[in-house]
């Protein structure tokens, strides 16, 4: 069986065997490196500061949830709920704030908001072993609806000038909005790659039974990354809101699609188990560049969609071819 | 000429099948005539599965030629087969459980008029095919609502909705009750009367005996002897699956410690519908074998000691403290490790490095604030690695780019980082090739002469005769009878586990 003809190949230590896994799972960097000199070439406006920086701000709010998101995946957890936190989350806020005027108050409820979704999430999936999309769809509708009941259906707007400092300020000519997005993204990669509670996530996802059997709490592993999550979206509604100075009740998905875009884009495997933190963010940036570079060359909104879609898709079938491969 | 034809249904020679570097089956020949029922029997692992598949088309042999009916024939699907009206009844059912009894009956073969299922013609069909067979079974049952036998009814009627003129059956009564399996044979032989050639694989020896025409012994992948069933008795059967001497493929056992102080004592375990009354000990030093049929409930007894599955009654104790049950995180708290029987299933995190599979359960060693030091981690892998002689061009490897035997190695590997005062090791050499079970045999023996219990669960009666201090035999959810590891015979194990009296097979 193939299984021998692998032995072969990678216990001799082939070269090509060696560098083949690694040209696979690296493919995203290349083709977002690609993509960065195709637009700086093609495109004047591209490679200026003002576009960049213009760029990593809008990516911050997405980048904060994707993070997370990221690390639910790698646990084999899916997580529909982003959006409506992303949209709660911060009209709770927005409401704390013009109640009592208190900035830090406003975003640790917003946070907390979103964390006591995701541990409704976890329970939902991990105890009461619900599929994860159904149960966080379940949980999407009420979190949308307890948006427009906290808001009264209004559009909220922060009174104080302290809220609209938070992803406005200018450090080092980058937005607090992409020093928050940066300090979100490290933290995660350093929870993932440094930690225990990193490894029993990979673990978690890549085998739930053996995970167990080794000793992992995989229940808890599952709350905790569902309420990681919710937190993450929670905060990047507060530090969206912020931006916009803003926040509306709605029932819109579409943040969430941006989200699990660039988690899959970046080549975290929806199967669970493996994955990056680095990855997303190549996914992110490399959607990004895509739209920008389709706004720079005036290519028709509606087949930016188009292409879009069709990106993602070309992304998760090289994940499914990749991963059918061995077993094959 | 016409005679052969005629009378030969299947005619196989030297057909091979080769998994990874063990062969299950090698250079088989063998005649299958038509209408009878051949009984394939051997012991757990001595390729009579194997060769039942390969004659249904799940496994395409690598060496050999197959004949069926006059053709010469390749299989390489299910498929292919069916179309030399040949088909299998597997030992895990393959019906669709949301679907009717006729539903699934004709499933892929529906009579149409022209998008429309055809139900009035099917209950026409499926009346006639009852008629013929005498198999009956609710046409309009969902399939999850029906017993065990009365899916495998449905499973044989599919075979002959689909013309099968012959018919794998790979363990059919395992799962069944005493009448069930009664009834079953009735149909089988039926069928046989009928002109159908039925293949009944099975262990259960008085079943073959009193079903088939015929019966093909195999061991080690080779056949034995094909003879008529007349000319048969237990004894004779098991003394022809066991027939050979152990090699000297074992550690030589060191005599253990009689003053050792107890580390497991199981009492009245018991779990509902898997085994029950399982009262067991293991010292220090002392190497324990559950040995069994497959399905004697060994495996379910050790995934309930290490907390894997839940039990209903009965306690766990570690130096004499209860283990709480129910999870693997308490039974590794107490000092148990455990191998687990499919160790891609349940062991390893396939695609994740060698390096994190084999540091997870031990991670809080290597932790400060939840952190993981990478250098003691890497260091503790390493030397482990080393000790159990893993060969991996590095630790970085993904571990299913590994061979099987260096996957169980990163499974034993897990338990030296810091040694559980228990193992538990559920199949450890299976589908290992021939050098890593010795390396697997000699890191036990070791790790019991350097006083870790050991509760080994294996279907290799000569790895249980090697390495066993103390040999204790389940058959039917029940330990039956407990033999002494370095006087046992292998008759002696296989009697008690086949649950055949001593003077009939000694009489043989």
């Amino acid at each position: 069986m193939s299984e021998v003809h692998l032995d072969e190949k990678v216990e001799s230590g082939g070269l090509i065997a060696h560098l083949r896994p690694h040209l696979k799972g690296y493919g995203i960097i290349w083709i977002t490196l690609a993509l960065f000199l195709l637009l700086t070439v093609t495109t004047g406006p591209f490679f200026s500061e003002a576009n960049l920086r213009n760029i990593l701000d809008q990516q911050a709010t997405l980048l904060i949830a994707a993070s997370l998101a990221t690390v639910a995946m790698i646990a084999g957890g899916f997580d529909l709920s982003i959006s409506a936190v992303f949209v709660a989350a911060p009209l709770l806020a927005l409401q704390v704030e013009n109640a009592t005027q208190s900035v830090l108050l406003a975003v640790v409820v917003g946070v907390l908001a979103g964390l006591f979704v995701g541990c409704l999430n976890g329970v939902v999936v991990a105890v009461l072993k619900v599929n994860s999309f159904i149960g966080t769809l379940a949980t999407s509708f009420m979190v949308f609806g307890a948006g427009y009941l906290i808001s009264d259906r209004r559009i909220l707007q922060p009174e104080t000038e302290t809220f609209r400092k938070i992803a406005r300020t200018r450090w080092f000519s980058l937005t607090t909005a992409t020093w928050i997005a940066l300090g979100v993204v490290l933290a995660t990669w350093f929870l993932l790659s440094r930690t225990r509670f990193g490894r029993h996530v990979y673990a978690t996802g890549g085998n739930p039974e053996a995970a167990r059997l080794a000793g992992v709490r995989v229940t808890g592993v599952t709350i905790a990354v569902f309420a990681l999550t919710g937190a993450a979206a929670g905060l990047a509604g507060v530090v969206s809101a912020s931006r916009s100075l803003s926040a509306m009740p709605s029932d819109d998905f579409s943040f969430l699609f941006g989200v699990i875009s660039a988690v899959v884009v970046g080549g975290t495997s929806i199967a669970g188990g493996e994955g990056g933190v680095w990855r997303t963010v190549f996914g992110a940036f490399f959607i990004a560049f895509m739209i920008n570079g389709f706004n720079l060359h005036q290519v028709d909104p509606i087949w930016q969609r188009v292409i879009q879609g069709a990106v993602i898709l070309v992304a998760v079938s090289i994940d499914a071819w990749a991963r059918r491969r061995p077993a094959g | 000429m016409p005679t052969i034809a005629l009378d030969d249904h299947v005619l196989l020679k030297g057909i091979s099948k080769q998994f990874g570097s063990t062969r299950a089956i090698d250079s088989v020949n063998l005649t299958i005539r038509r209408g009878e029922v051949h009984a394939l029997i051997g012991e757990n692992g001595a390729g009579k599965s194997t060769l039942g598949k390969v004659l249904a088309g799940v496994h395409e042999p690598d060496e050999g030629s197959m004949t069926i009916a006059g053709k010469t024939v390749r299989f390489r699907s299910p498929r292919q087969a069916l179309d030399m009206r040949v088909t299998m009844v597997a030992q895990e059912l393959q019906l669709v459980p949301t679907l009717t009894a006729i539903e699934n009956v004709y499933l892929g073969i529906e009579s149409s008029r022209g998008p429309v299922v055809d139900d009035r013609d099917h209950r026409d069909r499926y009346q006639r095919l009852v008629q013929q067979s005498g198999i009956g079974v609710d046409p309009s049952r969902r399939v999850d609502s029906l017993s065990v036998a009365d899916q495998q009814k449905v499973e044989i009627l599919r075979a002959l909705a689909r013309e099968a003129e012959l018919i794998v059956m790979d363990e059919p009564t395992a799962r069944l009750t005493a009448d069930e399996a009664s009834n079953l044979l009735q149909i089988i032989r039926d069928l046989s009367v009928g002109g159908t050639t039925v293949v009944f694989v099975s262990h259960f020896l008085d079943q073959v005996l009193d079903v088939a025409d015929r019966i093909t012994i195999m061991r080690d992948g080779r056949i034995v002897r094909t003879s008529e069933a007349g000319s048969e008795s237990t004894g004779s059967l098991v003394e022809a699956m066991i027939g050979r001497t152990l090699e000297a493929n074992f550690p030589p056992k060191s005599p253990p410690d009689t003053t050792a102080e107890t580390v497991l004592t199981v009492k009245g375990l018991g779990r509902v519908g898997s085994f029950e009354d399982v009262d067991l000990q293991v010292n220090a030093g002392e190497i324990v074998a559950l040995a069994g049929l497959v399905g004697s409930g060994r495996t379910e007894v050790v995934r309930s000691v290490f907390g894997v599955d839940p039990v209903d009654c009965g306690s766990v104790e570690m130096l004499g403290s209860g283990v709480g049950l129910g999870t693997p995180r308490a039974a590794i708290a107490s000092g148990m490790g455990m191998i687990p029987e499919s160790r891609s299933d349940q062991g390893l995190m396939l695609r994740r490095p060698v390096r994190e599979n084999a540091s997870l359960p031990r991670l809080g060693l290597f932790s400060r604030l939840g952190m993981v030091l990478r250098r003691g981690e890497q260091e503790s892998v390493q030397v482990a690695t080393t000790e159990v002689d893993l060969r991996a061009a590095s630790l970085e490897m993904p571990v299913e780019s590994l061979s099987g035997g260096n996957q169980q190695k990163t499974m034993f590997a897990r338990w030296l980082i810091e040694r559980p005062r228990l193992l538990i090791a559920d199949e450890p050499t299976r589908g290992v090739d021939v050098g890593a079970k010795r390396a697997i045999y000699e890191l036990l023996a070791g790790l019991a002469e350097d006083g870790m219990a050991v509760l080994l669960v294996s279907s290799e009666i000569e790895e249980v005769l090697g390495l066993a201090h103390r040999i204790l035999v389940m058959r039917g959810g029940r330990i039956v009878c407990e033999i002494d590891g370095i006087e046992a015979s292998e008759a002696e194990v296989l009697e008690a586990a086949f649950g055949t009296s001593a003077e009939e097979a000694v009489g043989v």
